[in-house]
């Protein structure tokens, strides 16, 4: 036992060593603690891991800043995980056990709007701000809470970009056949598109909601190629996107414009589809092409660098990770602001927060939703994701009409 | 009309993969009397097989079908003789639960060696297809029903045909009296297990050249294996496949409601399997035991 005891006052020695040799300046302070419960198995294990990616990659680069810096101390950051099997009420029950047990000082969000929402009454009840980043339903923020932020745009933009690009395209495209997967996500995405359709001169000829995570939407698909719409639009998830745009192929159903809420984005839509990916459109929350000034943390390129050095194999980053890593930086900006630990201060730090990142302009609404940045319009051609709109930070023209499929 | 047509078209190609999984389901719990939670666990198991199979040599997805089901029978038949054996009499609880454990386990080696990214099986003729007046057949899909078709018949062929066969079917109904027989009970258990495996597979190869899959993609299907055996009936291969298909139909017809009505095809199916539970409680084809 005395031994063991040795060995261990042995070994924080040496790490003391290594820290105080590092390049930071100023005394250690204690480390802060972050939780986030997040979906490692079950259905959402592919999105709650790009999510975990984010998450790593900030926590990684600043403590080898030496930590976040409080009154001239800088505090080592470490983040706790518990895998809330992809549940939305296992998550808030580790959401609470992560403020009580592991004394979290501050709150990550979890990953899918569902889980965001049940995790935000907690950080509300125990007056601990969360900053998330992959919640964007409305339903969430409308509440009235005011520990809870969200770094993204909300759910009703998603689609809205691809409208305002198919405003701009030559002949234009009118008729929109809307699918919508049925949870509240979803849902506000195919609303936004309902709402904003006709003040561009477009109209939504059918709307057709299924079930969340359904994988046979042929029927669904043959719905929308009876009204031979200009416009396919699908607000759903990753693998609902797939199966759609399978089934359209296999129904030969011919449309200007394929756009898809999430899907798109990630790496799986083009290997699991390979060349009939092309031409797809997607609204994203961020592109690894888009032009934004960093104010602090890493300029866009640099941050693709360091996750393809992270994360060797997967490509560039998606629209997730970037996001993830946004609330970290929000976090950490709004707790440099308030030069305290102090959960009320930070909250109110976060409220006031107005700063650019390498994923754009951070700034919260008073429902404490990031209204303030736009969304951007992806499209796949040959094979790569390329940024087409809005012009400014766009890469690539649209590729426009897409051809149909026999002609491809 | 068209349209009707094409509906019951794509009802009919979505009811073969239920049969396919079906079968493997209904043959498992008529014998053994396991409701296999397992099973869309060994389904998925068969579809990564495939796709891992035609990633790495480019083999057409359906030349891998008879590698899945010969990988699949021998890995149901260790995992029957090593571990579900051992509580095959124990009340149904046990049996859930161990089979439930099994899902889990290999759902999560599967997550390991695979990680939750989804993958599929793209060939060069995916998504083409016969176009009938603008009525569509996916040739995947219809190759597909074509399998499932053949697989329940083989199954059918060898439960009534052969030595083995008629010895699964003496111990579905009676045990004990198999037992006095001289029927090696662990062996035909085994192979029976080994079976359901062996179709699950087959399942699982076609799912791959037909929908995206992850490791937790299986968990529907076994929910969907139970409704269409119920639907058809319990102990027949036959019945299965009537079953299947009959899903499939009423599945595209509800999903073709317009608007949010949609959102209740997973409801409606269910609806019709309680309503034949109600008024047929052996199911459409099957006979009271």
């Amino acid at each position: 036992m005395k031994k063991h005891i040795l060995a261990l006052l042995a070994v924080a020695g040496l790490v003391t060593l290594a820290c105080g040799s590092g390049s930071n300046q100023g005394a250690q302070g204690s480390t802060i603690v972050l939780g986030a419960p997040l979906g490692l198995t079950g259905s959402l294990t592919k999105e709650s891991a790009l999510t975990k990616q984010g998450y790593d990659l900030w926590l990684d680069w600043i403590n080898k800043q030496g930590g976040i810096n409080v009154n001239g101390t800088k505090h080592p950051v470490t983040i706790k995980y518990y895998d809330d099997t992809s549940n939305a009420n296992q998550s808030a029950v580790l959401m609470q056990k992560l403020i009580t047990e592991d004394k979290a000082n501050f709150l990550l969000g979890p990953y899918g709007s569902a889980a965001t929402a049940t995790d935000a009454a907690i950080a509300e009840q125990n007056q601990i701000p969360m900053v998330e980043a992959n919640g964007a339903a409305q339903s969430i923020f409308n509440q009235g809470y005011k520990y809870t932020f969200g770094v993204l745009s909300p759910a009703n933009k998603y689609l809205q970009g691809v409208l305002d690009m198919a405003a701009t395209l030559n002949p234009k495209p009118t008729k929109i056949a809307m699918l919508s997967a049925d949870d509240n996500f979803s849902l506000e995405v195919a609303q936004g598109v309902n709402d904003y359709a006709t003040g561009l001169g477009m109209q939504v000829v059918v709307y057709k909601k299924y079930k969340n995570g359904a994988t046979a939407l042929t029927a669904e698909v043959q719905a929308a190629k009876a009204v031979n719409p200009d416009i396919v639009l699908n607000s759903g998830h990753l693998a609902e996107a797939i199966a759609i745009h399978k089934a359209a192929k296999e129904q030969k159903l011919n449309a200007k414009i394929f756009a898809y809420s999430v899907g798109p984005s990630t790496p799986d839509f083009i290997k699991s589809l390979g060349k009939d990916a092309d031409y797809v459109y997607d609204g994203s929350q961020w592109t690894p092409q888009v032009k934004y000034k960093s104010q602090f943390y890493l300029s866009v390129s640099d941050y693709v660098a360091a996750y393809k050095a992270k994360y060797p194999g997967e490509g560039d980053p998606d629209y997730h990770v970037a996001e993830s890593t946004a609330a970290c930086l929000a976090l950490q900006r709004a707790i440099e602001k308030a030069n305290s630990l102090d959960a009320k201060k930070v909250r109110d730090a976060l409220a006031a927060l107005d700063v650019t990142t390498f994923y754009g302009r951070i700034k919260f609404d008073s429902r404490g939703i990031n209204t303030f940045k736009p969304m951007v319009v992806e499209q796949i051609q040959g094979g790569e994701h390329h940024t087409v709109f809005p012009s400014d930070v766009a890469d690539k023209q649209p590729m426009y009409p897409t051809p149909s499929w026999d002609q491809r | 009309m068209a349209d009707l047509v094409q509906l019951v078209i794509i009802g009919l190609l979505a009811g073969g993969i239920y049969a396919a999984v079906g079968v493997g389901f209904s043959l498992v719990w008529g014998v053994l009397n396991i409701v296999n939670l397992a099973h869309g666990a060994l389904v998925i198991v068969g579809a990564y097989l495939t796709w891992q199979i035609f990633t790495a040599s480019g083999l057409d997805p359906f030349l891998t079908l008879p590698i899945d089901a010969v990988a699949l029978f021998a890995f149901g038949y260790v995992v029957q003789r090593g571990v579900i054996n051992r509580i095959i009499r124990a009340p149904l609880l046990f049996t859930f639960l161990l089979t439930f454990g099994l899902n889990l386990i290999a759902v999560n080696v599967l997550l390991l060696i695979f990680k939750s990214d989804f993958r599929s099986v793209t060939t060069a003729y995916s998504g083409a297809g016969l176009d009938l007046g603008g009525i569509v057949v996916p040739y995947i899909r219809l190759a597909a029903l074509g399998i499932a078709l053949l697989v329940a018949a083989a199954l059918a062929l060898l439960l009534n045909r052969t030595r083995v066969g008629l010895a699964i079917q003496a111990v579905g109904s009676d045990r004990d009296a198999a037992q006095l027989v001289g029927i090696d009970l662990r062996h035909a258990y085994a192979v029976t297990y080994g079976l359901g495996a062996a179709c699950a597979g087959v399942a699982g190869g076609l799912i791959a050249m037909i929908q995206a899959i992850t490791p937790t993609a299986g968990e529907p299907y076994t929910l969907q294996a139970f409704v269409v055996v119920i639907l058809g009936g319990l102990g027949r291969v036959s019945a299965t496949v009537v079953g299947g298909l009959v899903f499939g139909l009423v599945e595209a017809f509800a999903q073709s409601i317009p608007g949010s009505g949609s959102v209740f095809a997973n409801a409606i199916a269910f609806g019709v399997m309680v309503l034949v539970l109600v008024t047929r409680p052996q199911g459409l084809l099957g006979r009271l035991r």
